[in-house]
């Protein structure tokens, strides 16, 4: 064979058989990975909303996403609200929603469980940062994150106001009040409709 | 002998960080503590054994001119399953060593190894060459991993042994924590070579 032809077919065969043995790895484990996922996101809920046996998950969009247009139907994907919902039987004991801050280190990512009935936060909890351990990494301590219990959407939830941040780490506390602060707009108005 | 000898090397006397010194982006980066660095090391030691064994399996086959995509692409086949399988089942361990594990497909060890010694020797050989350097790098990531974990964090293995709220040695931590720790042990282990060498 030509030496230039079995170059090309040697990779080729390589590429092949690596591929193909990669999807069939990712064929078992991407369930697997999905699961867990799903089920870390739910303990999370019940962590921010004690009490509750169940979560509902509630997809809420702006409008109504029957739409044609492939491109639009993908912004309004972007701009739906997901809440999830923990219930207790019959009961709602409240709503959580993900909020997204800007941190020192990349995004930081909150999960936050408001009472159904006062409107209150239950519980704030830190899904995920990059911040630098031993600083940022503080915003993740209870004495921190129990400044927001007890907070309603109206509280104006800044850094300074109502919400002290950890001393050299001002740029990790602003991360989490600005991503409870969004999130909280967002999952309020679209889930009790403003009110 | 001659096989324990190719198994022996990567431990100590050509061990990947303290003596040849490659590597060392992943070692830096991922040695926060111990667990973290026994792991990573276990991790690229998967990659090494099964690539260098295949390398080896295949040399002949491999066509000069394109070996090195051909390494890269068994490479990269062997850490994407490491990748997928610690995702679905060490989710917590995924996300601490997050992008390091992709990134041991250009960890210069597994290359060299490949080039060095899987693409001339047999089989057998280049298997356990790669399992010695895989536990040598494990070896030296684990040590560097827990001497920062015991300064900057006061745990060991994750055992806490300093009351929480003490304070610890936060630097140690850091980036430059990896620096100041991989430099003290490099002198300690020349030192001890120049020992040897000396007796």
């Amino acid at each position: 064979m030509n030496e230039s032809v079995r170059m090309v077919v040697v990779l080729a065969i390589i590429a092949m058989v690596s591929a193909g043995i990669l999807a069939q790895v990712y064929e078992v484990t991407s369930e697997v990975i999905e699961e867990n996922a799903a089920r870390a996101l739910e303990s999370s809920v019940y962590e921010v909303l004690p009490g509750s046996t169940a979560v509902n998950i509630v997809r809420v969009s702006p409008h109504d996403l029957v739409v044609d247009e492939p491109k639009e139907m993908r912004e309004k994907e972007e701009r739906t609200t997901l809440i999830y919902e923990g219930v207790d039987g019959e009961q709602i004991i409240g709503y959580a929603f993900v909020g997204e801050g800007n941190g020192y280190g990349g995004t930081v990512r909150v999960l936050v469980g408001v009472d159904q009935k006062t409107d209150q936060i239950l519980n704030v909890k830190i899904l995920d940062h990059a911040e630098t351990p031993g600083l940022g990494s503080r915003i993740e301590e209870d004495g921190f994150r129990d400044q927001f219990k007890g907070k309603s959407v109206q509280d104006p939830l800044q850094l300074g106001e109502d919400i002290d941040s950890i001393s050299g780490a001002t740029v990790s506390s602003r991360a989490v009040s600005e991503a409870v602060r969004s999130g909280f707009d967002q999952a309020s108005a679209a889930y009790k409709g403003g009110n | 002998m001659a096989l324990g000898k190719d198994f022996i090397r990567g431990l100590w006397e050509e061990n990947p960080t303290f003596r040849i010194m490659i590597g060392l982006c992943p070692t830096l980066a991922v040695t926060t503590s111990a667990i973290n660095g026994l792991s990573m090391g276990l991790a690229t030691s998967f990659v090494l054994v099964c690539s260098s064994a295949l390398i080896s399996l295949v040399k002949r086959l491999i066509p000069d001119k394109v070996r090195i995509p051909s390494y890269i692409i068994i490479i990269a086949t062997f850490v994407t399953i490491v990748d997928l399988y610690m995702h679905a089942y060490l989710p917590g361990l995924h996300q601490v060593l997050g992008l390091f594990i992709p990134l041991i497909v250009v960890n210069c060890i597994v290359l060299g190894r490949a080039e060095a010694f899987a693409s001339k020797k047999p089989v057998l050989a280049s298997a356990l060459d790669g399992l010695g350097m895989g536990l040598g790098f494990t070896w030296a990531l684990t040590l560097l991993g827990l001497i920062r974990e015991i300064f900057g964090a006061g745990s060991a293995f994750g055992f806490q042994f300093l009351k929480e709220g003490t304070t610890t040695l936060g630097i140690m931590s850091l980036p430059p924590g990896a620096f100041i720790t991989l430099g003290i042990l490099l002198a300690v282990m020349n030192m001890i070579a120049a020992r040897q060498k000396a007796s």
